[in-house]
């Protein structure tokens, strides 16, 4: 092979020259030969850890799906980036502007449709025969002012209550059951985060005051009184020996799963690794209702929204994977395989007779349905939600009556962001 | 591992975006051109530090233009910004060129400010691609019973490296005050502040393997898998390691003494984890040699107890000269040689009677043993005028020469008059 013997001076513009053509090559010529990958960007729970054992539950979650989706589209693979719900904004704004963002969102409805209003996710296409899958008023969560889609529905996160078999037999179905549990000496707990303790609102009925405040209408001096009971109630529970108001759902699980607590609310995203750890011991029901309200669980409609800067042939496999995502075998298998979540395709029916978890799962998805318009008006990036904890928390541990309590909770509410 | 790979394979799709590709172009373009022009002299007069700028703000012109067409630019943006960092690094050389001395100027940029640095573009560069902490947590694989995840092993590796490199400059310091406080010599110092250093990264190691999670029991077998390694494979290694502390305790072979190598005298620079770095005046040469040679061979050093040596110059002067006057003459001429001790005091000897002169050593004393031989040449010069001044004769051996004649019988001695 004889080399080519090129002067000095012209060697540096060679050089220059291959590299812009094999970049250039890499993005045109090769194209082709690029691994054709989606790229999907996954909101967690806030109050989950994000570790190795999330992503690995997450893998598997999705896994089921991208499993199938192969079979019809050979050779897509699939890389899931996990972010804390409440850090995905910023970090899809900074991807979004270098032209980096993920192909796929998989996020919660109202961070979609905030993203949405942002301009950071492309709407999703009109498509009235898949729109048709969904119930109007779950479409009409996710839509901005001009009616466009932020993301289609995949499935539904609940919330739930989760015992330990060896000390508890039964989860208690009432709060009255719970108070009453905790005095013969089983640890119950809880935490002083304003979403995770929203159910007791529901179950002590005070949700439509919240609702009322949140949307500045004028409050009777019942519903203040339903605001004062709940927080009384919350401050009486703390009372109690053996209920401990934890900082962060986090803390609540590490001491479920060290088998301090008996008790505790919990995310249905957080079953596969409380029953890697737990096995058998676990039990699942749905959250305790008061005495004529049913609790108002928070649940999560997760959603599937198209990043901005796809390419022709990203895009177009991205619309296709959160297409098939919604077909019933493929809600089915994430709903059986999964036991975590509930189907959003409002035509799969949920097999609550086969299983205790999923009949749970369906309780608690019946139960969120009031606090859904709560929720959605509040969302838990919201900048009032630290000042609400820190609220909860001075009354939980009485630095605060219930009545000025009260007064505080329906100023900050009232307080526009 | 395979997880990590398929990930960092999986970010070359991104290439499949036009903007993508379209950024990356922009900016390395803007960056081999600026090069190019620099090295060329594309741009006259300007001086060589204005091209990166010249190429900076054409990326930013592009990026402020992409901007304007409602094109992403942020990547290109961020390559602009670590672009600047890099340029700046390159003016903080310049900014410090002559206020540290050019050895540690040089330590201080291969290894902590440019890999530092490199190592934080990176980091910026895949959060942009995905989230660190997702990526964090990567499972790499399973070592002695723990799961071993990049941070883990990213954290692990960073903080062991900063403390093997970081930690000069407190033990220095620490063994100056220790030097101070106890009064020690400067090698004492040099020695102290190489152990203060073995300890930190000892403890740096011992840090590591806890914040990793490593058990008590994996710890000791890794110990008894280590002493097999040692007794075969590494066994050189160790020895030269384990000689290295032994010399230091010993205090026999530690920076700044001066011990003799194939009979030059030589300035024990660093004493290493493996070899001995010395330096020799002669030649400027610098030697590197394994610790065990010092801890089996035997050494001659010129500093064990003190600094002072004993020097000799060797000299000649004819016979008719009275050897008491050249005797007192030698000892006064090496008084008044710089860098010669008057106490001890020079002496002069007879040494014996030549061929054809009274040979007479001179010894003397000097403080500095690596200038032995610039001294013995000053102390050689002053003789010589010393002996022209007095009129002593530095004699030196003649030859007569004669023409054989054959056959050997007829051969005459050459008696006659010349």
């Amino acid at each position: 092979m004889t080399a080519l013997n090129l002067p000095p001076a012209v060697l540096p513009f060679c050089r220059a020259g291959l590299l812009l053509a094999a970049l250039s090559l890499a993005g045109c010529g090769l194209g082709s030969r690029l691994p054709t990958v989606t790229y999907i960007a996954a909101g967690a729970n806030t109050d989950q850890r994000l570790d190795a054992e999330m992503r690995e539950d997450y893998r598997q979650h999705l896994g089921l799906l991208q499993d199938a989706f192969r079979q019809l589209y050979p050779g897509t693979t699939f890389q899931l980036g996990l972010y804390p719900e409440d850090q995905i904004i910023p970090a899809i704004v900074r991807r979004s502007n270098a032209g980096l963002d993920p192909d796929l969102l998989y996020i919660n409805g109202d961070t979609a449709l905030q993203l949405l209003q942002a301009g950071l996710v492309a709407p999703y296409p009109t498509d009235p025969g898949l729109e048709k899958l969904f119930h109007p008023e779950t479409l009409a969560r996710l839509r901005n002012a001009d009616g466009q889609l932020a993301g289609l529905p995949v499935l539904v996160q609940t919330q739930i209550s989760c015992f330990d078999r060896r000390q508890l037999p039964e989860a208690p179905r009432t709060l009255e059951e719970l108070l009453r549990i905790s005095a013969a000496g089983k640890a119950i707990g809880l935490t002083v985060d304003p979403v995770n303790l929203l159910w007791t609102a529901g179950s002590l009925g005070t949700l439509p005051a919240l609702q009322r405040t949140l949307r500045g209408q004028p409050l009777s001096p019942a519903d203040r009184q339903a605001i004062q009971r709940w927080l009384s109630w919350l401050q009486a529970a703390n009372v109690q020996q053996r209920i401990t108001f934890f900082a962060s759902q986090p803390e609540a699980d590490a001491e479920f799963l060290a088998g301090g607590v008996a008790w505790i609310p919990c995310r249905s995203t957080a079953l596969p690794m409380l029953r890697r750890r737990l096995g058998a011991r676990l039990g699942v029901a749905p959250l305790p209702d008061g005495p004529d309200h049913p609790a108002s669980a928070v649940n999560r409609l997760r959603v599937m929204a198209l990043g901005r800067h796809s390419s022709e042939a990203g895009r177009q496999r991205a619309i296709a994977f959160s297409r098939f995502n919604v077909n019933p075998l493929a809600q089915r298998t994430l709903t059986i395989g999964s036991q975590t979540v509930l189907p959003a395709n409002r035509f799969v029916s949920v097999p609550v007779q086969s299983s205790q978890v999923l009949e749970t799962l369906n309780t608690a998805a019946a139960q969120g349905l009031e606090a859904n318009q709560l929720v959605a008006s509040m969302h838990s990036t919201d900048p009032r939600m630290p000042e609400l904890k820190a609220l909860i928390t001075r009354v939980v541990f009485n630095e605060t009556s219930a009545a000025a309590g009260s007064d505080r909770l329906v100023q900050i509410l009232r307080r526009t962001r | 591992m395979k997880e990590l790979l398929l990930e960092v394979l999986g970010w070359l799709g991104y290439l499949e975006r036009f903007p993508v590709l379209l950024q990356l172009l922009i900016s390395l373009a803007l960056l081999t051109l600026s090069r190019l022009a620099r090295q060329r002299r594309w741009l006259g007069r300007l001086p060589s530090l204005a091209y990166p700028g010249v190429g900076l703000s054409l990326l930013a012109l592009s990026c402020l233009l992409l901007w304007a067409m409602g094109q992403p630019h942020g990547l290109a943006l961020l390559l602009g910004e670590l672009w600047l960092g890099w340029f700046g690094l390159s003016l903080l050389h310049r900014l410090l060129v002559g206020r540290l001395p050019t050895t540690t100027l040089h330590q201080l940029e291969s290894r902590l400010l440019r890999p530092g640095y490199l190592l934080m573009a990176t980091l910026v560069l895949i959060s942009e691609l995905d989230n660190l902490h997702d990526v964090a947590v990567i499972p790499l694989g399973t070592l002695f019973g723990i799961t071993l995840s990049i941070e883990k092993a990213f954290l692990a590796l960073l903080v062991f490296y900063l403390v093997l490199v970081g930690c000069g400059p407190p033990a220095a310091g620490l063994a100056w005050l220790l030097q101070r406080a106890v009064g020690m010599s400067d090698g004492s110092r040099k020695a102290t502040e190489l152990m203060l250093r073995y300890i930190v990264v000892g403890l740096g190691l011992v840090g590591v393997a806890a914040h990793l999670g490593v058990n008590t029991t994996a710890l000791i077998a890794v110990a008894g898998g280590l002493s097999v390694g040692l007794g075969f494979g590494v066994k050189e290694v160790f020895s030269n390691f384990v000689s290295g502390l032994w010399l230091l305790f010993e205090g026999s072979v530690r920076p700044g003494e001066v011990l003799m190598i194939d009979g030059d005298p030589c300035e024990v620079r660093r004493l290493g984890l493996r070899a001995t770095l010395l330096w020799r005046d002669r030649d400027n040469a610098e030697l590197l040699i394994p610790n065990q040679t010092f801890f089996t061979e035997a050494t001659t050093t010129y500093t064990a107890s003190d600094r002072l040596r004993r020097s000799q110059v060797n000299v000649g002067a004819a016979y008719r000269h009275e050897p008491a006057r050249v005797i007192e003459l030698l000892e006064t001429t090496a008084r008044t040689v710089p860098h010669v001790l008057s106490e001890p005091a020079p002496k002069a000897l007879l040494l014996s009677y030549g061929d054809y002169a009274i040979n007479y050593g001179l010894r003397f004393w000097i403080t500095n043993p690596m200038n032995n031989v610039s001294i013995c040449s000053a102390v050689n010069q002053a003789i010589w005028q010393a002996f022209q001044q007095q009129g002593i004769e530095i004699p030196f051996p003649q030859q007569v020469e004669y023409q054989m004649v054959g056959p050997p019988q007829t051969q005459q001695p050459n008696l006659g008059p010349h």
